[in-house]
Order: C-alpha cells, then structure tokens, then sequence
C-alpha cells in the first residue's frame, strides 16, 4: 500500500520539477478611457501668426492640441488629462520626455510635436509615447497650408486613434446636413457641410427650395441629394469645390433618396411613377440608367455593401416596410428583417460586417445594426423619433438625426444630429448653428 | 348551482349588454377618426361649393375610402365643367415614418387619387403629380389627430 | 292544436336550457391557481477539476476500490476542519472554472494577507506528508466528477498539473483582481477573433517583473493581425503598471515563472 502512495508522491513530484509554471488567465481588463496627455505643440522661432479670414491665430501649437483633446475625449476612448498638471514643457517634452513625470499625473501615452508656421507653409511633427513602457510608438512628420492647421490635429488624432486601438481613426473627415429652420409647416431647408467636430460650417444651397438626404461621393468631392428646384423632386449632384449644380439623368418623374456606388461611378437611387418606386442606377460617364428593382411595391432607401457586390434596400413588398438584400445586378433578393415592427433606411458599414437600420416598434423609433444576413439584431438607441443613421468611415460611429416632439401648436419642434458608438456608449448630440437632419459621413479626406 | 347565483350571473349578462350599447353612442365622440382615416373637416378647403379638395388616409396606406371616393367623383364632376384647368395632385404623408420611404408613400398617394380622377374622365394630362413626403404637415401637432390630418392628398390648381 | 303546443314547449325548453347552460359557463369560478413557489436558482458550480497524469489516475481509482474505508478516516485532519473555506486546501484547480467572481472591488489587502500566510503554513505541513497527500488525493477525487482534461494544443509548460506549486485559489484571485484593475481595453478590437495574448513572466520575490517574453510573438507583424500588436501592448502595459505584482510572501519557487494569459474575448463578447 504505501509503496503506490510513494509511487503517486513521485509522480507528483516528477512533475513538478519538469514544469514550475504558474499560468493565470486574465479575462477582464476595465473600459475607462485611456488617459492620455497632449502636450501644446511647440512652436518654433520664427513662426508667423495665422491669419485665417479675419481672424488671427496665436499660438497655433496650443489650438492644435486643444483640438486633439476635444477629438479624443468625444470619441469616449481616451481620457485627456488637464494640461494645467504638466510639468514638462512642450519643447523638451518632444525632444526627450521624462517619463516620471508624467507617469506622476497618471498618463499611459502622451503626444508631443512641434510646428514651424511661414506665410505659404505649415510644417508639423508629432510623437506618440508609451509612457509606461518610456519609449517612442510614432513619430510622423507633414506639411500643409496654415489655414489647414484644423486638418493637422485630425490627422495627428487619427494616427494616435490607430496606433493605439489597431482601428482606422475618423478624426480627418465632414459631415453634409440639412441645416433647417423656420416652422414646422414650412421648414426653411439648406445644404451644410462641416468638419466632424463641428467646425467650419459652410452653406452650399441658399435656402430657396427644399433639399433633402444628401450623401457624400467616396472621393468627397462631389455630393449627390433630392431638391424641389421648380418644383420636381429630382437626384442633383453638386460639386463642393466649383458649387455647380446638375440634376441626375432625366427621369420623368421623382427621382429620389440617393446614394454613390462605392467606386464612385454611379448613382443608385429610386424612381417612382404612377405610384411605384423601383431602384435605379445611373453611370455618371455614360449616362446609361439601368434598371434594378422590379416590383409594384415601394423600393427604396438603396446602399451598396463596400465591395460593390450587394446592395441593401427598404421594400414593403410583404405588405410593410423592411430591408431586403440583393445582388447588385438586382437578382437573388432576399428578406433579411423578420422582427416585430418596421425597418428602413438600411446602409452598409464601410467594414462590410454589418446593416445599420432604423426600426419603428409600437411607436417608439430604434438605431441598429445587424449582420448582412439579417441576424444579429442589436438595438442601440430608442427615441420618440429618430432615423437614418450613417456610417463613421471606420465603421465604428453612427450618426443620425432626432426629432422632439411638438405640442398641438407646432410649439417645441427641433431637429438635431446625434451620434453613437457600435457598442451602444458614448451617446453624444452634436451641435450645430442651427436644427439639422439628414447628416451622411464623408470617408477620410487624408485617402 | 343555486337560483340565486343563476340569477346573479343573468343580471351581469343584462347590465353587460346596456354597457356595450353605452359604447356604441361614445363612438361619436371620436367622430374625426374612422379607424385611422381623418374625417373631419378641419383642415379641409374648397374647390368650389361643396367641392373638397382633399381626402385622407389611413397609416402607411394608400387605398381610399368611401367617402374619398365621393369627394374625387365631385372633384372629377367640376373638373370636367371647368376643361381647361390643370391640377396638381400633392401626396402627403405623417410623420411617423422614416424620410424617404414617406416620400414614396406620398407619391403612391397621389397616384390613387389621380387614377381615380381619370377613372371619371379626367385626362392625365390635366394631372400632374408630386410628392412632398412628411415635409409639409398642416398640423403641426405631434398627436394622432395632427398625423391623421397630414396623412392626406391634396389637389390643387395648377398655375 | 295541442300537438303544436307540445312542440313549442319542446322547442321553449330546449332555449331555455340551453341558454341556462350556456350562462353559467360565461361566468366561471376563478380557476384555482397552485401557489407559486418560489425556486432559487442556484447555480452548480463546475467541481474543480484535478488534472492527474494519467498513470496516477489509473493507480488511484485501484486504491480508491480497496482503501474507501480507510480513505474516510485518514480524512480531513483536525486543522482542516477548523478553516470551512475550501480554498484553504492547496488542491490544483481549474483555473477556468472559479466558484466566486471576483468583482472590481480590489480585496482588503490585509486580508488577504492572512488567507495566504495561513495557507502557506497549511501547504508546509502537506508537502512532506505522503499519508496526508494520499488523503488529500482521495478527498479531491470524491469530489471531482469531471473527466481528465486534456489540453494538447498548448505548449507542455502551460499544463496546469501539480497542485504543489503555483498559487492557491484566493491567490489567484488576488493577482488577477490586481491585473484586472491595470488592464486598458483597447476599445478597437475586432469581434469574432482570437484575442488571446499569452505573456510569460520570470518575477522577483518582491513581485516586481525581472523578463517578459510575449509568447506567438511573431503574430505582432502579421499582415490582418495588427490588433493583436495593440492588444499585446497593452497587456504588457497592464503588467508594468501593476507592478509590484500581488505574489504570496513565500514559496517564491512555487510562483516566479508566471505565465499571464490575456483574453480579452470575454470581455468583448458581452
């Protein structure tokens, strides 16, 4: 008996002494922003003040930095840490940082740079620090014009954004809306473009006509939208730069709610005639328009999947509205919403892996996504009255617009853009001059 | 069973009967609605006397009801005596819905409305059609009885 | 004449009885519901698996026939009986079936300085006592009812075998509530992959981290797997903040490779 007890001692024993490792897995970790220091970049002597209009810019290091922070912090990823606990200056924080102290405010990366401002040119370096570990992740350096030192930050947030969560940033980009205003009666409509934080609000359209769901070309140069010039509903295209205006083929009849092709080639929108809405696509070359949908039903809301191949769509063909799938030739459709409640306004995440939608349940109104396939139903936001959300070009963030609800006279009526993030968090309304609706996301202008 | 449950359970099955008759007099209190459709007249302009010119839907529907259909014959009846005036069909729609899909909504509206007409002689030249989806409520109300009223085709004269 | 009353009283009586019958079934007797109890659910922890080597476990269950009498008397020594909790006992576990979760709340350090001081003079009186080993062994078969486990996918320094070395379960506990407290999720990573950064640690007595190795390093410059860059980076971040890390005070042999594995699917599958 104890000889097969000491025999399983040794066992044991031999064990031991061939492995000592200790293994313990860690399945948690917290989602707290990860705090981040931006130090003002430094500006070198002999830089000239910016003048941008009739403004003028000091200190053009300290604005960029302020930008940064501003783009981080709404993103709900990083936590900017205050600048007034920064013991480094910007100068030699760049050159050669001392971890300690920062380590001191409890940072875990920290961005340093430095610009050097003349009349025709911007020059600008960065780096990105691993504070606990006390060495250098990115170091980048660019040029630009001064009057696009707002363009610096994003991009300069883009990089720290990938570099730090292995994700394509969306710092670098525009957002189009409908600027609104005026009774709910008779709202007053606009075209408006700005950066993504806000900045930079331009009027493209003067307000004369109603325009309505504009949406950037992937280039971003163009953008195409529905305007009631005349009085006929029609698909226009619009050139950013030049603000050229020129309506969408010539259809006999409305033509509406728009959408490029991912390489940018065509239009694909709906054509609706004696009470019928099919899906057409228009080659913006050749002018060839060709038929896609086939069907007595209402199709409509079309989005092309990023590859081209598919395109998603609204349909009530089953009697009510929901999202259907198809070959981008229009064969092989497929229903892909089988829940309680009505589906529309689907499109396409710039990743491919999944259709962001608006659903209408017992009155109340939901933002989600699901899988291409239909399943996968996540709802991310419920509203008395929301929709049409657009993608972030990374795919992560979803912007869409809000109504709130008015009493019997018309009276606390206001459209507002919001945004969210895939996962649910970080619920944020974005500010603008006036009401809008309608926003659509441009891809990265950097690309 | 007892004669004094069986009579209690025939007085419930007689003060149940009074009460459903009670309801049926309440129904004119929400005379404006029939199902969904606005029926009111409210909102509702002239033609010419005793000509609306308009009619109203039910939600997310397009089909017409009875009383649209006696309001098109009258519109179709002066449209014929005055031959050589166009119109404009304007579909409408609440807004309970998602932009674009209201957009076609509102044309397929006005579709009916026209088909209508024509089913009464009225040449399709004569009616041009256009959809302005939810961005032109009369009732700017968030409440049924505003989206009842907004759900609506509306002809009007052409300039 | 009276034939047609006879009928109509037929016909009167059939009315009436079918509208008497029909009454009574309008208005029932609420239907006697049974009352509800109430059922806690609670939830059967997975026993702790005890990965024997295989020829052990043959061995075992042969004495385990014979000695069951004996196994039951050679049982819990009088210091095992005065600590209820079972995790005062060395035995190996399974570390991926815990009984408690141990939430964000970091331990009161004291405390937990007590637990593994006690432990550890608990493991020194084991070690050098076959008889007790043999007991302990038997106890821990009792309680299993899982199978071996088999990992053969992982390397052989990741089979978690002796209960001897390594750290006890509140130990455990104890470094990963740490670890959990320094990790930064990078919030970037893609659903659906394997997230599993495996780091290997060589520690100072006093907990501080003297070399890590990133085990699959090469998977860092792989083309499509630039995330796990990020995720292994901030796992070692996790590892330099922490420190020095929660280690027991004693048996620095049982404990000095440390081998932390980083998954951070749970987390984001939620």
């Amino acid at each position: 008996m104890k000889k097969i007890l000491l025999f399983i001692f040794y066992l044991f024993v031999f064990n031991n002494s061939a492995k000592a490792l200790v293994e313990v897995d860690i399945t948690r970790g917290n989602l707290d922003p990860l705090p981040i220091a931006v130090s003002p970049l430094y500006v070198e002597s002999g830089s000239i003040d910016i003048k941008q209009g009739d403004k003028v810019i000091k200190n053009v290091g300290e604005k960029i930095s302020e930008v940064i922070e501003v783009n981080f912090k709404r993103s709900g990823l990083f936590n900017p840490l205050k600048k007034d606990s920064f013991v480094q200056k910007p100068d030699i924080a760049h050159v050669k940082p001392r971890f300690e102290d920062w380590r001191l405010i409890k940072a875990q990366a920290l961005v340093t740079g430095k610009v050097k401002v003349s009349e025709d040119k911007l020059r600008v370096e960065f780096r990105l620090w691993d504070v606990v570990a006390a060495k250098e992740m990115v170091a980048l350096a660019f040029s630009t014009t001064p009057n696009n030192w707002r363009r610096v930050a994003h991009i300069i947030s883009d990089k720290v954004y990938q570099r730090l969560t292995g994700e394509e940033g969306y710092f670098d980009t525009r957002i189009i809306y409908v600027a609104e205003s005026g009774p709910k009666t008779q709202r007053y409509k606009k075209l408006a473009i700005m950066d993504q934080d806000g900045a930079n609000i331009k009027y493209l359209t003067l307000g004369n006509e109603l325009v309505l769901t504009p949406r950037f070309s992937p280039k971003n140069q163009l953008v195409t939208y529905l305007s009631y010039f005349r009085n006929l509903p029609r698909v226009y295209l619009l050139d950013i730069e030049t603000g050229v205006q020129e309506v969408v083929g010539d259809f006999p009849g409305m033509t509406f709610a728009p959408r490029f092709s991912p390489d940018g080639k065509k239009i694909i929108m709906s054509f609706a005639k004696d009470g019928n809405s099919d899906i057409y696509t228009m080659d913006l070359q050749n002018r060839v328009v060709e038929k896609i949908t086939d069907h007595t039903s209402i199709d409509t809301s079309p989005s092309y999947s990023p590859d081209g191949k598919y395109i998603c769509f609204n349909s009530d063909r089953s009697g009510l509205q929901q999202i259907y799938v198809m070959r981008a030739d229009g064969s092989n459709v497929k229903r892909i919403t089988f829940g309680k409640g009505l589906y529309g306004t689907p499109v396409w995440s710039p990743r491919g892996d999944l259709i962001a939608f608006t659903k209408v349940h017992k009155g109340r109104f939901y933002i989600g996504v699901m899988r291409p396939d239909g399943s996968g139903e996540r709802l991310l936001t419920e509203n008395f009255y929301q929709e049409a959300p657009s993608w972030s070009p990374n795919g992560r963030v979803l912007i869409f617009y809000r109504e709130t609800k008015s009493d019997s006279e018309g009276k606390g009526f206001s459209a507002k853009l919001w945004s969210i993030d895939l996962t649910g968090y970080n619920e944020r309304l974005i500010k603008t001059e006036t009401d809008g609706s309608d926003p659509s996301w441009s891809s990265l202008l950097s690309k | 069973m007892t004669l004094g449950t069986n009579l209690k359970r025939f007085l419930i099955v007689i003060l149940a009967g009074l009460a459903l008759t009670a309801c049926a007099s309440q129904g004119k209190k929400g005379a404006k609605l029939a199902g969904d459709v606005y029926t009111g007249s409210e909102t509702v302009e002239y033609l010419a006397t005793g000509v609306k010119d308009r009619v109203f839907f039910a939600t997310n529907k397009s089909t017409l009801t009875t009383a649209s259909r006696d309001t098109l014959r009258k519109q179709a009846a002066w449209m014929r005596k005055k031959s050589k005036l166009k119109f404009t069909i304007e579909g409408h729609a609440d807004e309970r819905g998602t932009r674009e899909y209201n957009l076609a909504l509102g044309e397929r509206r006005a579709n009916a409305v026209k088909d209508y007409l024509m089913t009464y002689g009225i040449s399709g030249s004569r009616l041009n059609v256009i959809s302005y989806g939810k961005e032109r409520p009369v009732n700017s109300g968030s409440n049924p009885l505003a989206w009842s009223q907004n759900r609506r085709s509306v002809t009007v004269k052409a300039e | 004449m009276t034939r047609s009353i006879a009928l109509s009283l037929v016909f009167h009586s059939v009315m009436i009885i079918l509208t008497a019958i029909s009454l009574p079934f309008m208005m029932r007797d609420p239907v006697d519901l049974p009352p509800i109890l109430s059922v806690d659910l609670i939830q059967i922890t997975d026993t702790t698996n005890i990965p024997f080597a295989a020829k052990a476990a043959k061995t075992l269950e042969k004495i385990k026939k014979e000695e069951e009498k004996r196994v039951v008397s050679e049982q819990a020594p009088p210091t095992q009986k005065k600590k209820e909790k079972p995790d005062r006992i060395p035995l190996p576990e399974d570390l991926n079936k815990e009984k408690k979760e141990i939430v964000k709340k970091k331990q009161n350090p004291e405390e937990i300085k007590d637990e593994i001081r006690q432990a550890s003079e608990f493991e020194k009186e084991e070690l050098f006592d076959p008889e007790q080993i043999a007991a302990l062994i038997d106890k821990a078969k009792e309680e299993t009812a899982e199978t071996l486990k088999k990992d053969k996918k992982l390397t052989q320094s990741s089979k978690k075998t002796s209960f001897a070395t390594g750290l006890t379960l509140s130990q455990e506990d104890a470094l990963k509530a740490q670890i959990f407290g320094c990790w930064s999720l990078p919030l970037g990573l893609p659903y659906h992959k394997n997230l599993l950064v495996r780091i290997k640690l060589r520690l100072k007595p006093d907990g501080t981290v003297l070399r890590s190795e990133i085990l699959d390093h090469a998977r860092m410059n792989q083309p499509g797997q630039g995330f796990y860059k990020v995720l292994a980076e901030s796992a070692l971040r996790a590892i330099r903040i922490c420190q020095p890390l929660r280690v027991p005070p004693t048996g620095y042999e049982k404990w000095k490779d440390l081998q932390l594995n980083f998954d951070a699917n749970e987390m984001l599958k939620g």
